[in-house]
């Protein structure tokens, strides 16, 4: 692509005829366009991955295949078309951390920069379907559904798993499972409150500040402390939930599990 | 005879009109409040005037109603809600009962101070198409005479009436289309309304303005960004030459004043673009430094840099303190700057001298700020393409958040950030009024707490760590309590060991500072939480 070429692809970003017309500032929003406009560029390929890198590493990781936030790297492959990127990375997906991007930090141009790396990575391996996905639902009954809702069944001290086939990549799934993840997801972590009686009320905490503290306890009732009022409080490394060993829970049982967890895609929320 | 007697009663009437303006004139430069009272500051601890209550930014109040022993019988007395989205980040003024505050999207109230009622209420019209990176937000009014002064997210100068909130004259500072903007609230000196501006995330070249109080006529511009016929101007080297011309600079937040030396005090912001300094070598004067201004003139007394070549955007934004110090046995005129890059600095303020500079959080860019007053940079401390990992984080070790000083204790109390982040940079083309950054932080680490560090030696005193993020200023009074807050705790303190004596919780975040005046024999603190305003007092 010439460099004229470019620039005047990023002018049909960014400028609007109507507002051109009226001398105005060029619009900040994303005006309609199909495919990346700068797919292969190597300026914008390198640009895109410290953009990449900067902004959305964080939750996808480092090479996109998924962290806090799922896999991105085979997204094309899976049918999503540029506009329908562009738009998710604009809009956000709404009920995730992927939230929209400030048009006034984030120009379209980064975008399509951002996704024009993301179109040089190689997919990771599609996972093998070995697990049974109906031993997996099981499992997750006996298991884990006393804590975790799916499709309105289930407990609510855990967050609800309903689309989290379609929100975190397999690999965090397993580190949750096994016990093995770094990241606590806000609202999720472990901790005892001790009273001044000696009383020790496990639970998941919700809110604090410097004189109290909101939370779950193991029973599903919510509760507040005054701190002042309090003996002790335990803050843990990491959630409430069990790590599952291999003794508990086999290769296996644990495939079985990962395999159901993955169909688990309520409400595509960002198909619009 | 007739046609005489007509042209001489229309000669008269014109002569009579121009007699009623040069009275309102003098009205206005001598009504409700004067210069000297702007001078005098918090000597009539009942009002609250400027910015941070008096031209020193001390924001120390004389009151002594509330004390440490009752402080915790301070109860709610008002609210009130200003029906807007957004929140507050402005500081109130206070003149004779009445409270003056502005709001979110450029509003602004006048308010019974009594009870919170609303006397009358502004809202400007504003473009769609703002261009304002960090919350379209304003920082308060100024006042001198019966007139009010603000600045807009348009990038405006405006007057107004205290009586009635009316527009008195409406001045364009700079084209908001190509990125610029204010949230500052003015600085009035004389008779002169002294401004900043904001935008140097968009490629702006940044200033500081004074306009006539009484016409709106711009008397002076001070840029922050040397050009040709400045003195700094070989401190923007590198392979753009025009570099200095978007090179940013904003002045965000307000200044100080000193009346012996006639000279403005007022920080300046980082460098553009914010994380990429490969065309802009050199140490990009006069961003990310202290000002000293001629009043009068705008003209360049001194500067201090406090961050040569910032490529962390670390503005220098944060409130100066003026105070007199016994240094070393000598009494110092000095300013104190509390430093979003980590370092807390006492300098001459008569020259721009550095005193002393030590860090008040931990930081990992600067090993130590040496006697010639650079910094001695440690390695690993520039952003990068891969990402490198520095404290502070972009947000610094303070921010717009002011501090107060408790000139008795010679403690300034701050409200400090522990943070580090990852600084990426690239390369950013520039387009007037676009997004002008070159890199991103992410930001991997972050607490705050009230810190109170001894002004002579930069030592920390004591410390209240919040659980989580604060960006609340700092109120302290003369009966040796200090207000902050964080979590929407509005808080007190003794501010001679930081034990917390009272809190309320306001239910939303706190992006103000806390003020204090008395009306009616008692007095009340005023702190703005989320969009309400509430005032505390002690029950009667």
């Amino acid at each position: 692509m010439t460099r004229r070429s470019v620039v005047s692809l990023v002018l049909l970003l960014s400028v609007p005829p109507a507002a051109a017309a009226e001398q105005d500032r060029p619009a900040r929003t994303d005006a309609r366009v199909t495919n990346n406009p700068l797919q292969g560029n190597q300026d914008a390929v390198r640009d895109g991955g410290t953009k990449f890198r900067s902004r959305c590493a964080g939750c996808h990781g480092p090479d996109a295949r998924g962290y806090i936030g799922p896999d991105i790297t085979g997204l094309s492959a899976a049918g999503y078309t540029d506009e329908r990127l562009f738009g998710i990375v604009r809009r956000g997906v709404p009920g995730t951390e992927m939230t929209p991007t400030d048009p006034l930090r984030v120009s379209d141009k980064e975008i399509w920069q951002m996704l024009a790396y993301l179109a040089t990575l190689t997919p990771a391996p599609a996972t093998q379907a070995s697990g049974d996905a109906q031993n997996g639902e099981r499992i997750f009954r006996a298991n884990c559904s006393s804590c975790h809702m799916v499709n309105g069944r289930g407990g609510q001290l855990g967050p609800d798993l309903s689309r989290v086939g379609s929100g975190r990549a397999r690999p965090v799934l397993l580190n949750k499972l096994r016990g093995t993840s770094e990241t606590v997801r806000p609202g999720y972590e472990g901790v005892t409150i001790v009273t001044r009686d000696g009383q020790r009320i496990r639970g998941v905490k919700k809110n604090e500040d410097e004189f109290s503290i909101q939370i779950v306890d193991m029973r599903e009732r919510l509760q507040g402390y005054l701190k002042a009022n309090l003996a002790e409080i335990l803050y843990e490394p990491r959630t409430v939930m069990p790590a599952y060993s291999a003794e508990q829970l086999n290769d296996r049982a644990l495939d079985d599990l990962l395999q159901y967890l993955t169909t688990l895609r309520r409400a595509d929320a960002d198909r619009r | 005879m007739r046609a005489l007697v007509n042209r001489t009663l229309q000669l008269t009437a014109v002569f009579a009109a121009a007699a009623t303006w040069s009275v309102a004139a003098q009205q206005t430069a001598t009504g409700q409040v004067t210069f000297q009272d702007l001078r005098d500051g918090l000597k009539d601890a009942t009002r609250w005037l400027t910015y941070s209550g008096d031209y020193t930014n001390q924001r120390h109040s004389p009151l002594t109603q509330i004390t440490p022993d009752n402080v915790h019988r301070l109860t709610a007395q008002w609210a009130f809600q200003t029906e807007t989205l957004g929140k507050f980040e402005a500081t109130p003024l206070v003149v004779d009962g009445i409270i003056y505050i502005t709001g979110p999207l450029d509003t602004g109230w006048a308010l019974d101070a009594r009870t919170g009622r609303q006397i009358w209420r502004q809202r400007r019209e504003l473009p769609g198409n703002l261009i304002a990176c960090c919350g379209l937000v304003n920082r308060g009014y100024g006042v001198l005479g019966d007139r009010l002064f603000k600045t807009t997210l348009d990038a405006h100068v405006v007057a107004y009436s205290m009586k009635t909130g009316a527009t008195i004259w409406d001045t364009v500072m700079e084209n908001y289309r190509n990125g610029y903007s204010a949230t500052a609230a003015p600085l009035v000196v004389k008779d002169k309304v002294v401004v900043g501006m904001a935008g140097a995330e968009y490629g702006v070249r940044g200033f500081i303005d004074a306009y006539d109080a009484q016409t709106g006529k711009r008397s002076w511009r001070f840029f922050t960004t040397a050009g040709p016929e400045d003195a700094g101007h070989g401190t923007w080297r590198g392979t753009d030459a025009k570099a200095w011309e978007k090179g940013g600079g904003s002045t965000w937040a307000s200044g100080a004043y000193d009346p012996d030396l006639n000279l403005v005090y007022w920080g300046t912001g980082n460098a553009g673009p914010d994380y990429d300094g490969s065309a802009r070598e050199g140490d990009n004067l006069y961003t990310a430094s202290i000002v000293a201004l001629d009043a009068d003139t705008g003209r360049l007394r001194w500067h201090y840099q406090f961050t040569p070549h910032d490529v962390w955007d670390w503005d220098s934004t944060q409130n100066p303190v003026l105070a007199d110090l016994t240094i070393a046995g000598q009494q110092r005129k000095t300013v104190m700057f509390a430093n979003r890059n980590g370092f807390f600095y006492v300098l001459d303020r008569a020259t721009g001298q550095l005193i002393r500079a030590k860090p008040f959080i931990e930081t990992s860019w600067a090993k130590e700020i040496q006697p010639n007053g650079r910094p001695m940079l440690l390695p690993n401390s520039i952003p990068s393409e891969e990402g490198t990992r520095i404290c502070p984080d972009q947000s610094g070790g303070t921010n717009w958040m002011p501090p107060s000083f408790d000139k008795g204790l010679g403690l300034l109390f701050v409200t400090a950030r522990e943070s580090c982040g990852i600084f990426f940079t690239w390369k950013d083309d520039y387009n007037p009024g676009d997004s002008f950054r070159g890199g991103a932080v992410q930001r991997v680490s972050q607490y705050a707490a009230l810190r109170a560090i001894d002004a002579v030696t930069g030592e920390k005193r004591w410390d209240f760590p919040y659980t989580a993020q604060s960006w609340a200023g700092v109120l302290s009074t003369a009966s040796g309590l200090v207000f902050a807050g964080s979590s929407g705790n509005f808080m007190a303190f003794d501010g001679r060991t930081g034990k917390n004596l009272w809190h309320f919780q306001t239910g939303s975040a706190l992006y103000a500072g806390p003020i204090t005046y008395m009306v009616d024999g008692r007095q009340y603190v005023l702190m703005p939480s989320g969009t309400t305003l509430t005032a505390y007092a002690l029950p009667q």
